[in-house]
């Protein structure tokens, strides 16, 4: 049997049939990272022996007939994401060989489901970047084109995803780093609403804009996986009590009168011809289902990466001060206190990562705080109210979800102005704190895909969801072959 | 951004750079710098009291002791001596 494609929905019902059991499907998608994922190099560690401990006991409850949607759903988990364990290095040095002493909420979540893990997928270095080649240990391609980046920094995630090495990834989102990676490599990824999943055990790049979210083949399997690991969690203060059913109740409902709003600053000459021409292809797709486009705009687009960046350097350069190699992390050497740590974090973190320290600690200095930091929060202000006005008139948003499709290896890696300014369409979104989809639209002359990002209001999961679902319905996606 | 602003940021980091990675450093952060100084051409001031992603008390759990982690797991990812975490001398 092959699986490679397979959406959640359909492992499902083989496996409530019997058609495969558990340990079957999981040995499948390991024979197949086994095969082929030298070429990819999306995942750090691979579980072999866990995920055949967890299929098992995922079988049982199958054949007790009480399985959850989750149960025996081989999945892998970005590696910020805490295993009580099992390795988690975050991409980096420094945590080269961290192994945490407990689960990340979202994790235990989807163990309470009796989820068959795979392993642990690649990311950029503290999910810092959008292209996984800042990654210590696998810097992952896309398999559409190995000569590509499957973007970031989820993109061991969405690289999995859409090789077949996994029949859907947890991700994590702090300025588009579910959303642009699922673009590039072809899949479904989605963002939820800031506070709708705990980030207990994520380990923390800029905690008022992190968030994770599932990376899948279809929106449906997203919405399945965020009924698995959404919720309030005690111990994130930040993750809200929003009650929730279903984040697939609208599916199959008519999006007939459904207002789309297309914010004419995100269709400028900085987004590529070919993206803009497929991405409002989709919007006349919707028009024929019977929806209405709305123009708008976000004028403060044209200063929102400098305001991302600098408040989320800023809290990156508090977060990653714990690391100073003495509780846990790589343990430097010196005569002094100051030695030992300042070379513990010279020899742990990569080049990426201190330019982001050194960015938040300037921005939070004295002389520079009000200028830089207090600023960005000031534009954070006016980007939530805008999008505020926007959804007085609108029922989602319709964006490029980035500027370009996959870019060649090692174009960026040297510009990280270009490097950040290609975080355009994605930011806004962290910033106002809302929930967002990207699927793929269409595919560009060299078969690269391209995705489109629908953004909703706060805790409508189930809108883009539906909105997603209705497009795919009337898309042919072009699966990629290793 | 002058190198004497790059080493007081430095010394905040806990960061050390050589000579050659310093000036790599200081032309990558003066063209990073240069980006985010476009931000002050928007005339717009931050107002306190409308910060929408607040914590209020009401949704803090109340402080109750459990039992924490077992000792010897909390240090599985260091090399303690009798229980403590060792580090070079802090005061002569």
């Amino acid at each position: 049997m092959d699986l490679k494609n397979i959406t959640v929905k359909e492992l499902r019902s083989k496996l409530d049939a019997k058609e495969i059991g558990a340990r079957e499907a999981a040995a499948l998608f390991l024979d197949e990272i086994k095969k082929n994922d030298d070429k990819v190099l999306s995942y750090i560690t691979v579980t072999g022996d866990e995920a055949m401990k967890t299929a098992d006991a995922a079988q049982k409850r199958i054949d007790a007939g009480d399985p959850a949607p989750l149960t025996g759903i081989p999945l892998a988990l970005k590696d910020n994401l805490c295993t009580d364990g099992i390795r988690t290095t975050c991409s980096s040095r420094m945590l080269g060989d961290f192994v945490p002493p407990y689960s990340a909420t979202a994790v235990e979540k989807l163990a309470a489901q009796d989820y068959v893990i795979l392993g642990k997928v690649s990311m950029d270095e503290f999910a810092m970047g959008g292209s996984t080649q800042t990654s210590a240990f696998a810097k992952t391609k896309n398999p559409y084109d190995t000569e590509r980046v499957p973007g970031g920094s989820s993109g061991g995630s969405a690289a999995a995803v859409a090789a077949g090495f996994c029949a859907a990834a947890l991700g994590s989102d702090t300025g588009g780093s579910i959303r642009q990676p699922a673009s590039f490599c072809g899949v479904t990824g989605l963002k939820p609403t800031y506070g709708r999943v705990s980030r207990y055990g994520l380990v923390a790049f800029a905690s008022s804009l992190d968030q994770i979210g599932p990376i899948a083949r279809t929106a449906e399997d997203c919405g399945i996986i965020l009924n698995a690991i959404a919720g309030h969690d005690p111990k994130d203060a930040t993750s809200k009590d929003v009650p929730f059913t279903d984040f697939n109740e609208k599916l199959g409902q008519s999006i007939s009168g459904m207002r789309i709003a297309i914010p004419k600053e995100f269709y400028g000459d900085a987004v590529d011809e070919e993206v803009r021409t497929a991405v409002m292809n989709a919007a006349h797709e919707y028009e024929k289902m019977g929806a209405e486009l709305v123009d708008c705009s976000i004028s403060t687009l044209k200063y929102a990466v400098q305001a991302y960046y600098l408040i989320s350097s800023a809290e990156a350069a508090s977060n990653l001060s714990r690391y100073d190699g003495i509780k846990y992390g790589l343990r430097g050497e010196g005569h002094s206190f100051d030695e030992m740590i300042r070379d513990s974090r010279n020899r742990g973190f990569g080049a990426e990562v201190k330019r982001r320290i050194l960015l938040g600690n300037y921005a939070l200095s004295s002389g520079y705080y009000d200028a830089y930091y207090r600023k960005a929060l000031a534009l954070k202000q006016q980007i939530i109210s805008e999008y505020n006005a926007v959804f007085e008139n609108a029922d989602v948003i319709l964006t490029p979800t980035a500027p370009s499709v996959a870019y060649k290896i090692g174009v960026q890696d040297n510009d990280p102005v270009k490097m950040y300014t290609a975080d355009i369409c994605t930011v806004t979104v962290n910033i106002a704190g809302l929930p967002a989809i990207n699927t793929t639209c269409g595919y560009d002359r060299d078969g690269m895909p391209i995705g489109m990002s629908i953004v909703g209001r706060r805790f409508d999961e189930s809108t883009i969801i539906q909105t997603a679902d209705a497009f795919e319905k009337t898309f042919s996606p072009v699966r990629c072959t290793l | 951004m002058d190198i004497a602003t790059l080493d007081h940021i430095c010394r905040l980091s806990k960061l050390n750079f050589t000579e050659e990675e310093q000036q790599k450093a200081l032309a990558e952060m003066s063209d990073i710098i240069a980006l985010m100084d476009t931000i002050k051409e928007y005339d717009i001031t931050y107002d306190d009291t409308k910060d929408h992603n607040e914590i209020r008390y009401a949704d803090l759990r109340e402080d109750i002791p459990a039992p924490s982690f077992p000792t010897e797991k909390l240090q599985q990812n260091t090399s303690p001596r009798d229980n403590c975490y060792v580090v070079p001398k802090m005061m002569e």
